[in-house]
């Protein structure tokens, strides 16, 4: 037998063996294991796995105080920020846990963005917004950084109705252009996750609606985690779908699968307004 | 069982609201088949006049369960269990129309019937009738109860429904074979158990679709078949070699 012959046929049983389901799911951008979480006595998160598969978005569902918003603060180690907050656990992110105590943040929080409910620009011009967290991690001259801030302003579909006002101040914008701004802020670091907490709960449907088309057009680059507490939002946007409730992951599927044919029932009730 | 009940009440009446005209549909739909086949059977013209008189009253809940279906699909939102609830009461409404239009059709043609004295035998149209019968109030039932082993009862009796048409159809033949003066008779009851045959096919759409809305899973494409009921032709049958 030559070594060409023995290799096909390792080549052939591998193929065989190989479960066709799992050959095409993609990438897992990141991969919690076993996570718990604690505001101090407080056990908010209770044995979370859960994987976030690449360039795709995931929405995390469930009543206010289950857990999702939580979550999220763990991906970026917001939770850092505030005394008597712990995780324990892992949260894989290229290859490394997010939880340990000497990765860099700085790093961190580049390469994982976050939007926030409330849109949050800085106090000073359209311009500055964008270029302020660029400068932080990048050195670039005058020409590379208008370049940049001209791509993701496109990339956001604000160009258009800011290029004439760069210098103006962010806080003249309106609610909508101001998340897309902050939308566009998060992604000038080219980070590869972009995490967002309920971003069109205060914007009207017409600017929602804009933000949806975004994270379709986004999610071709970058991992999307979405917390939202409107169900069509989750339904229209989310390739994959994660209900929690008190701290616990219940389900997770696809957005078909979860909003058609839930498998518990106390998916079920809660995304068909049932929860008692 | 904890209460199910949705926190909106008025998305709550409105579902009960569609539950209460598929039932009533049924319920007509149900009563129409029972007066053809009681036409045929007792040659009663006054049944064979109520059948076809209670279509437009089922073309008119058809329409109102379609509005309603589409009102709360569009203000609702609904999702999952309620969501296919809903798809299905949409279809399950065409089913049921087709039924009270196959049952008008039975009792219409039971009154053009002349029948040759004594030389046909209704009892094999008379058994299938009562077993179409059964599997539509099992299928109605499915409906009402939400009851996914009776939509499966239903789903697996298809299968001698096929059977009874089968055996009649070339039970049929044969009788125009021994004597033309039977070929129009025979070839209305053949009509009337084509027509049985299809109320039966609509019976058991409506047991996949209740299947569906409550367990949201899909019973398999294909149906246990009894025999090539539908696809038999009458060269077929004129080759058997028992027909004579």
């Amino acid at each position: 037998m030559t070594p060409g012959t023995m290799q096909g046929m390792i080549q052939d049983s591998m193929m065989t063996e190989t479960d066709p389901q799992v050959a095409k799911s993609p990438e897992v951008a990141l991969a919690v294991r076993n996570l718990n979480f604690y505001y101090g006595e407080n056990h908010a998160l209770h044995d979370i796995s859960v994987d976030f598969p690449a360039r795709r978005v995931t929405a995390m569902i469930g009543p206010s105080g289950c857990g999702k918003s939580t979550l999220l603060r763990v991906f970026n180690r917001m939770y850092d920020l505030y005394p008597g907050q712990r995780a324990t656990g892992e949260v894989i992110f290229d290859g490394r846990n997010v939880l340990d105590r000497d990765l860099d943040l700085n790093i961190l929080r580049a390469r994982v963005g976050m939007v926030f409910q409330k849109p949050t620009p800085f106090p000073m011009s359209i311009y500055d917004n964008i270029a302020f967290g660029v400068r932080l991690h990048e050195k670039m001259n005058k020409a590379d950084m208008d370049a940049r801030v001209q791509d993701v302003l496109t990339r956001v579909a604000l160009w258009n109705e800011v290029r004439d006002r760069l210098n103006a101040p962010a806080s003249g914008l309106s609610g909508g252009q101001q998340q897309r701004l902050c939308i566009a802020r998060s992604i000038a670091t080219r980070p590869e996750v972009l995490l967002l907490d309920e971003p069109t709960s205060a914007l009207d449907p017409i600017s929602t609606a804009r933000i949806e088309e975004l994270l379709d057009e986004l999610k071709e680059e970058f991992t999307i985690a979405i917390v939202t507490h409107n169900m069509q939002q989750a339904a229209r946007c989310a390739d994959q779908v994660a209900f929690f409730y008190m701290g616990r992951l219940i389900e997770v599927d696809s957005a078909d699968r979860m909003f058609t044919n839930p498998k518990q029932q106390q998916t079920q009730d809660y995304i068909t307004g049932r929860f008692g | 069982m904890a209460d199910r009940s949705h926190i909106v009440k008025s998305y709550e009446q409105e579902l009960g609201q569609l539950r209460s005209m598929m039932a009533q549909m049924g319920g007509i739909v149900e009563n129409q088949v029972a007066l053809a086949l009681s036409a045929i059977a007792d040659r009663n013209e006054e049944a064979a006049d109520a059948a076809a008189r209670q279509d437009p009253e089922v073309d008119q809940l058809e329409r109102e369960v379609e509005s309603l279906a589409i009102r709360l699909l569009a203000l609702r939102s609904p999702m999952a269990g309620d969501l296919r609830e809903i798809v299905a009461a949409l279809k399950i409404t065409g089913d049921l129309e087709r039924i009270g239009d196959y049952a008008s059709s039975i009792a219409r043609r039971s009154l053009r019937i002349r029948m040759p004295e004594n030389q046909i035998s209704l009892s094999g149209l008379r058994s299938m009738g009562r077993l179409v019968q059964e599997n539509l109030r099992r299928s109605i039932d499915a409906i009402t109860q939400q009851d996914s082993n009776r939509a499966m009862e239903v789903w697996h009796s298809d299968r001698a429904v096929d059977e009874y048409y089968t055996a009649l159809f070339r039970e049929l033949v044969t009788y125009m074979m021994e004597d033309a003066r039977n070929i129009r008779a025979c070839t209305e009851l053949l009509f009337i158990a084509k027509n049985l045959e299809r109320i039966g096919d609509h019976a058991t759409n409506i047991a996949e679709r209740v299947f569906y809305a409550v367990t949201g899973d899909n019973l398999p494409s294909l149906r246990p078949r009894g025999g090539p009921a539908s696809a038999l032709t009458v060269a077929e049958t004129m080759q058997e070699p028992d027909v004579r």
